[in-house]
């Protein structure tokens, strides 16, 4: 473990008090010594994680460090074995998904996992149809299927779309309920350049216009160095750095940890 | 004191029917993730061929025996390469339209329930048409065991030794032969064990014959004490079936430990309310088993140990 | 997948109100958008409403069983086709329903009394299955173990209807009767002494055939609707779906509870059908009656599955006995390993489209042909 232990920085923690007597009101997000244990295995270990509102995070780190099983946390997927999770103020740590859904909090799964069976219609439909009614439904449905670029195919199933084209859809998904926090586990994977650079240009289209907050994990570096305000490293299920994308892109112990230096 | 020993002997005879019912079912579920539901058949079969090859043939009966356990294995295989594996379907079918035309059944646990219920059906009632409604029963060896005023079987409480036996014999099996090896694999990865050269089918073929195999030692070690009828499968299936979800994943160990619990707490119930509340109390506690602990007992006790031994 | 119809019109385009009536019953959740499936559907409904007239008494209380357990059918369809809950408990809350109505009008078998029993009836199905999915859902109990628990639900009602031969089981006038059953319910009655409706074999054929295609109807417009959608996609995917904001275990709670109704429904229809209730219908054997009817009609589609339990039932009826036990075990199996999305949608999806195209070849072959045929 480096000298440089984010978990110990006194700013993390401070930040997640904060919040949880309801000051520094725009940090959207914060966890507070967050843990996941499986069985024998610690999958998130004690981890203070915040973000502002607004503000674009890549979550980066080698395979197994723990990404998706924080975001999943966060969303409330997966129960805590210790921790708590705050969003704008409130410790929604006992909260069901669907009632942290309703918060603002958004995800798009690490599977594409569009309902296959259904068309890119009626998937759209999905999550907009809890706000909207007639006319006013269907504008909104066309308008999320055109930004995802789907026009012309709204009644093809979507189990025939590309890879590339189900990301968009889900993207599209997660963004039209309009929420504060959108996250993101692995959206350009599998994808081509062209693929790549539309994705990167609708987060940060939705990021600058929308304000929607996101926490992206991604592999790719070109990727996150395109979209990111800040990047925080994790590594064995821990905070391992944190801080703006050129400082992370060019330290030698982040390098390490992918290299398999430390394990 | 005669009644300390009536219940004893009552946890002996319900732990010796869970684990016997259980052992074969068990097997399957845990390595290929198939629920049998007509493993109460498969004990059916056993027991018809048993007293078939006793009374009819008149072989003596542990050779009668081991008939009921051959015929029963002979049509798990054939039971395995058609509806499980769909092997000879698709075989068929490759050669008249190019195509296969079933899935294997592995890994789908509830599609496997509805089929193997299908054949259940079949075979209850094809053994119905073909055989009767009853056939005449074999004598029950050993006599009775007499105490106090009350008596019980004596062969239905050495079945508890069996049990332990066909226990200690799975778990020998898993351990210390080739097949326990690839059957161990396959149940960790099935993926992984297939990229390291593991006949995943032949070894799912060999464990059906197994679970077979064991279902019909039991209906042969029960022909004896049961009667017989077409439909002696479905009280064997209702045992095996909450033992095999109480037990967990671990497969001799579970069947061991629910074969203990709920054995006792038949016997116990049965002993103070009689045999209806005894099987009424069993079933409760399966379900009460499933809800606070979905993995059985040995998926709960992995996760403490792994708990124990992280916080030392 | 059936065309997309967008609220307001059906997929051919008629128009009026017609047209808005069957926007509402018609959707990609259902076979059956066109105006010949509707057409069809009269025509059959017509000759099942003339059968009386062309039949004896015994026939037609025969095949008003057969509705009755059309039923339990459609229960099984919502639950396990809309929203991806196997359920072998059906016939629990269908022989809860039937019991309570039993006893209930046993004892006060005035018309209020029955009227009363039919409710409460109803409502005890809806009740336990409440009762049992909120046990389920909200304890976390997922998939293949719900199936189980309903599997040993059925079990428990068994062994426990069973023992109840004893005196000691009688609840006012009625005597549970264990494996000899429940007799003398009587008839089904709605209404107050003086202001009564009352059946004979051929009126509750009528009655029940009526209120079969209004739930059916009143089914369709649901499972098209909104909500439906939502069922759909919680069967679909249960964790996609909650982070929608969706409340996936109190729907599939609702559900649950609506086909318990459903069940209890048919178990009460059936109880004053038979003027009997016995634990019989606690076995497995007629648990999983309902699995093999929607697994064979098509358990995605209503019509699939009110079809396949009609026609099997007729069938079995017919056949008799221990073969047509083994006849139906082996369309199970054939189904659910060659063909697990059942009859209906097949027909829908593969056949339908493909006699047109074949008819539309054919015209098209004909416009073409004149020049062939002048020699």
């Amino acid at each position: 473990m480096s000298t440089n232990d984010v978990t110990s920085d006194p700013d993390i923690r401070q930040t997640a008090a904060e919040l949880a007597t309801g000051d520094r009101t725009d940090t959207l997000l914060a966890t507070d010594e967050l843990r996941k244990d499986f069985g024998g295995f610690t999958a998130t270990d004690d981890v203070d994680f915040s973000v502002k509102a607004g503000e674009l995070r890549c979550l980066i780190g080698p395979n197994g460090a723990g990404k998706s099983t924080l975001l999943n946390l966060i969303t409330g997927t997966y129960e805590p074995t210790a921790g708590s999770v705050y969003y704008n103020g409130h410790d929604i740590t006992d909260l069901d998904p669907h009632q942290r859904v309703k918060r603002g909090i958004s995800m798009k799964f690490q599977v594409p996992s569009v309902y296959g069976d259904l068309t890119v219609r009626e998937n759209a439909r999905l999550p907009i149809q809890r706000f909207a009614d007639g006319a006013e439904r269907r504008r909104r449905v066309d308008a999320a299927i055109e930004a995802a670029g789907l026009a012309g195919s709204e009644d093809v199933d979507a189990s025939q779309l590309s890879h590339g084209q189900q990301q968009q859809l889900e993207i599209g998904m997660a963004a039209s309920l309009e929420p504060d926090l959108l996250l993101l586990d692995e959206p350009v994977a599998g994808l081509d350049v062209a693929e790549r650079e539309a994705i990167a240009e609708r987060v940060t289209r939705l990021n600058e216009q929308e304000g929607i907050a996101f926490v992206v994990i991604e592999h790719d570096t070109d990727f996150v160095a395109s979209i990111a305000d800040e990047v925080t490293v994790l590594h064995n299920g821990d905070v391992f750095r944190e801080g703006p994308v050129e400082e992370i892109e060019s330290d030698p112990e982040v390098q390490r940890i992918y290299l398999g230096g430390e394990h | 004191m005669a009644n300390g020993l009536n219940l004893l002997f009552q946890f002996l005879d319900s732990f010796a029917f869970i684990v016997l019912a259980a052992a074969g079912l068990a097997i399957i579920f845990g390595i290929m993730g198939v629920i049998n539901l007509a493993h109460g058949e498969f004990i059916m079969l056993g027991a018809y061929a048993t007293t078939l090859a006793n009374i009819q043939f008149g072989l003596p009966l542990p050779a009668a025996m081991l008939a009921g356990v051959a015929v029963t294995v002979a049509f798990g295989f054939v039971v395995e390469r058609t509806i499980v594996s769909g092997w000879l379907p698709n075989a068929i079918s490759q050669r008249a339209i190019g195509r296969n035309v079933i899935e294997p059944l592995y890994d789908r646990l509830a599609d496997s329930m509805v089929a193997t219920w299908g054949l259940s059906l079949i075979m209850v009632q094809g053994v119905r048409i073909t055989l009767g409604n009853s056939l005449d029963q074999i004598g029950t060896p050993l006599g009775n065991i007499a105490y106090g005023g009350f008596s019980y079987s004596l062969y239905r409480v050495s079945l508890a030794g069996v049990a332990l036996a066909v226990l200690l014999g799975t778990y020998a099996l898993f351990r210390y032969t080739t097949y326990g090896m690839r059957a161990r694999a396959t149940i960790q990865d099935e993926d992984t064990a297939r990229a390291m050269g593991v006949d995943t089918e032949r070894t799912y073929v060999t464990t059906f014959a197994i679970g077979s195999g064991l279902a019909g030692l039991t209906g042969a070690l029960y022909a004896p004490t049961i009667t017989m009828v077409p439909g002696l499968g479905s009280s064997f299936l209702v045992e095996a079936f909450v033992a095999v979800v109480v037990g967990g994943p671990s497969v001799v160990l579970g069947t061991t430990l629910a074969g203990g619990l709920l054995g006792a707490i038949n016997a116990t119930v049965s002993n103070l309310f009689g045999t209806f509340f005894g099987r009424i109390a069993l079933l409760v506690t399966a379900i009460v088993m499933i809800r606070f602990l979905p993995d059985g007992i040995t998926g709960f006790t992995e996760r403490l140990r792994d708990r124990l031994q992280e916080g030392a | 997948m059936a065309t997309e119809t967008s609220a307001g019109s059906p997929a051919d385009g008629s128009a009026g109100r017609l047209g808005r009536v069957r926007s509402y019953l018609e959707g990609p959740n259902t076979v059956g958008n066109s105006r010949q499936f509707w057409a069809g559907f009269l025509v059959a409904l017509i000759a099942l409403a003339a059968y009386p007239m062309l039949t004896n008494s015994y026939q037609v209380g025969r095949v008003t069983l057969f509705f009755v357990y059309a039923f339990l059918g459609l229960s099984l369809s919502i639950v396990w086709g809309y929203a991806g809950v196997l359920s072998f408990g059906q016939v629990v809350f269908f022989g809860v329903a039937g019991y309570t109505f039993g006893v209930i009008s046993v004892n006060f078998a005035t018309p209020a009394g029955i009227t009363g029993a039919f409710v409460v009836g109803v409502l005890g199905g809806a009740a336990m299955a409440a009762v049992l999915g909120y046990f389920m859902f909200y304890g976390g109990v997922r998939d293949v173990y719900v199936t189980i628990i309903t599997l040993v639900s059925t079990l428990v009602l068994h062994t426990f209807m069973a023992q109840t031969a004893g005196d000691e089981w009688t609840i006012g006038e009625a005597a549970l009767g264990g494996f000899n059953g429940m007799p003398t319910i009587p008839n089904l009655a709605l209404g107050v002494e003086g202001a009564a409706l009352t059946f004979d074999n051929v009126t509750y054929y009528y009655f029940v055939l009526a209120l079969l295609v209004g739930m059916y109807l009143a089914l369709r417009v649901l499972v098209n609707s909104d909500y439906g959608r939502v069922m759909v996609a919680v069967r679909e995917d249960e964790d996609r779906t909650q982070m929608f904001g969706y409340n996936v275990k109190r729907t599939k709670l609702t559900v649950f509870t609506l086909g318990g109704a459903l069940a209890g429904l048919s178990g009460v229809l059936y109880a004053a059908w038979g003027n009997y209730m016995s634990p019989g219908v606690f076995e497995l054997t007629f648990a999983s009656l309902p699995v093999i009817w929607v697994s064979v009609g098509g358990r995605k589609s209503l019509l699939g599955a009110l079809a396949a339990t009609i026609g099997i039932e007729y069938f079995r009826n017919s056949l008799g006995g221990e073969l047509a036990f083994v006849i139906v075990g082996a369309l199970l199996l054939v189904f659910i390993l060659g063909l697990p999305g059942g009859i209906v949608p097949w027909v829908d999806e593969k056949l339908v489209p493909w006699l047109q195209r074949i008819i539309q070849s054919r015209s098209t072959g004909a416009a073409a042909a004149p020049t062939e045929e002048t020699d």
